[in-house]
């Protein structure tokens, strides 16, 4: 209960604090930095994620849809599954993995090592120089990362779809253009701010809190990546339920629109 | 009441204007753990105060309270007359622009080269000052702890005298009005040690700064007092200038100062036997 009120007043300082920085110009070559670290370096290894997500999709629900002679189908199955649930989910646990266990390790070497108490004793608020830059980053990049991943899903699930089990490609992207709706794309890729803003949050609280020594440090990578990983599943269960509602809400308009 | 009760506490400067940090009634507890006990306690301008006591009774908790690094359980901490243990972290920073804090370990930001870490602070407070005029006071600094040169080393490739030096340097870079010493020479050989009592002493006379070092190296704390304050326990037991500790009738100053093992600590190590004939050796468990 105190770790809950500890880490809810970090989660504010951080949000609040970002809120009041990220207008600042001395925020920016330190959001740059964290960008490279946090954002650059990931894009390999989420789009291997991703493409090895569209290819397995294609192999297990092929057989499924042959069996009922809606093979050509196929692409609908994989590409909603892809940017709806699939990359979003994959690619957030990939960077609680990649990145939250390195800002975890980072911050709470600097914890027990006095480096955080040194920012303090020359005037500097910790959050402000060493939050709210990996905060920035995690938030704006995770979007981005997740659009890499769903495209590498989409173009390994075709090239399995139309190399290996040889589906019709004209069919196979008709379909999938005629189901796959903007909005599907884009919850996607909205869920990617509320992942990497809970990944910098949790993986920065822990390195923060962090006990003394190795073990201590070890720790806290692990707890972090617990917590994010958890944070990941259950903001993705809220975040589908609130956004069906949404949809729901306002489908009707869709028609009137037209 | 033993003799050396009434000699504990000599506080000349109570009262006085010249107190810069002033310390009343300080308790801190970690828990259940009382680590300062009630502790009142004045620095005084222009003065080297030196904190000694044996390894954790809490020397390292006291200074870090001057500055609000650790806040009190009860008590209450002044800066210039100005009660700070209660102020907020952003209403601090300005406060803490006053001090340099030398850490233990140096706590050198190990991602920054030598001269990143000295502009550190600068960078943060002199938002409109030229990258030239940095460079400048980046020479300066280094130069007054004898490492110009190194601006573009990493602090793992310095040594460990070095990397206190380096962290000498960047605590003075706001040129500072009190400098807090956290063992300054512990791990450091006989010459290193010295050559940082030297600059202690070098900075109080160049730039007229309150200098509070917390050791436990007895001829570092002789070299560069005015004023030694012994920490037992949580508590002070002796407060007065070198002459005064020296001739301390409390047993626990005199063990302390000629670095004497208690008969205590003694009786506990005979009690524990022949470590030769040990038969929990690591070798017994061979093969």
């Amino acid at each position: 209960m105190i770790n809950a009120g500890r880490f809810g007043r970090f989660a504010w300082r951080a949000i609040a604090t970002s809120a009041r920085c990220c207008l600042q110009r001395k925020t920016y070559p330190l959001v740059w930095t964290q960008m490279n670290i946090i954002g650059v370096r990931s894009v390999p290894v989420i789009m291997i994620t991703g493409a090895f997500v569209g290819m397995t999709m294609a192999v297990q629900a092929y057989d499924q849809l042959a069996g009922m002679g809606l093979e050509e189908h196929l692409g609908v199955l994989i590409n909603i599954s892809v940017v709806k649930e699939l990359g979003p989910v994959l690619a957030a646990v990939m960077l609680a993995g990649r990145v939250g266990g390195a800002l975890t390790a980072e911050l709470g070497t600097m914890n027990v090592t006095e480096q955080i108490d040194a920012v303090r004793s020359m005037g500097t608020d910790p959050i402000q120089y060493l939050v709210v830059p990996r905060f920035l980053a995690c938030l704006f990049l995770t979007p981005v990362l997740i659009i890499y991943a769903d495209l590498m899903g989409v173009v390994g699930g075709a090239l399995v779809s139309f190399l290996q089990l040889g589906i019709n490609s004209r069919a196979y992207w008709t379909f999938s253009a005629n189901s796959v709706e903007l909005w599907d794309v884009g919850i996607g890729i909205a869920k990617g701010f509320f992942f990497g803003g809970a990944i910098a949050i949790i993986s920065c609280y822990k390195g923060f809190s962090c006990k003394e020594g190795a073990h201590g440090v070890g720790q806290a990578c692990t707890d972090a990546f617990v917590a994010s990983f958890i944070s990941i599943l259950a903001m993705d269960f809220a975040l589908a339920v609130m956004f069906k509602n949404i949809y729901l809400t306002f489908w009707p308009l869709k028609s009137i629109l037209g | 009441m033993e003799e050396w009760e009434n000699q504990t506490e000599q506080t000349p400067e109570d009262g006085s204007s010249d107190v810069v940090i002033e310390v009343r009634n300080l308790t801190k507890k970690f828990g259940k753990k009382l680590v300062l006990d009630n502790i009142s306690l004045s620095i005084e301008k222009g003065k080297a105060t030196v904190i000694i006591g044996p390894s954790g009774c809490g020397k390292t908790v006291l200074i870090k309270h001057f500055i609000a690094l650790q806040r009190p359980t009860a008590g209450e901490v002044y800066f210039q007359g100005q009660r700070i243990d209660d102020l907020s972290e952003r209403d601090l920073n300005g406060i803490r622009t006053h001090f340099g804090y030398l850490f233990q370990e140096g706590a050198l930001f190990d991602s920054l080269s030598v001269a990143e870490n000295i502009m550190f602070p600068i960078r943060q407070h002199y938002k409109k000052v030229q990258w030239s005029e940095v460079e400048e006071v980046i020479k300066a600094k280094l130069a007054m702890v004898g490492l110009d040169g190194f601006q573009h080393y990493y602090p793992s490739n310095l040594s460990g005298g070095q990397r206190k030096r380096v962290a000498l340097a960047r605590a003075i870079a706001l040129n500072p009005e009190v400098i807090l010493y956290d063992e300054p020479t512990t791990g450091l050989d006989p010459i290193r040690s010295d050559i940082i009592n030297e600059l202690v002493l070098k900075l109080e006379r160049d730039l007229n700064v309150t200098s509070v070092v917390v050791t436990h190296d007895m001829k570092s704390a002789y070299k560069v007092a005015d004023r030694i304050v012994m920490l037992h326990n949580g508590r002070i037991i002796a407060d007065g200038n070198t002459d005064h500790i020296r001739d301390h009738p409390h047993p626990q100053v005199q063990q302390f100062i000629h670095g004497q093992v208690s008969e205590d600590d003694l009786a506990v190590l005979r009690m524990s036997g022949d470590i030769a004939t040990s038969q929990f050796l690591p070798r017994d468990f061979e093969g």
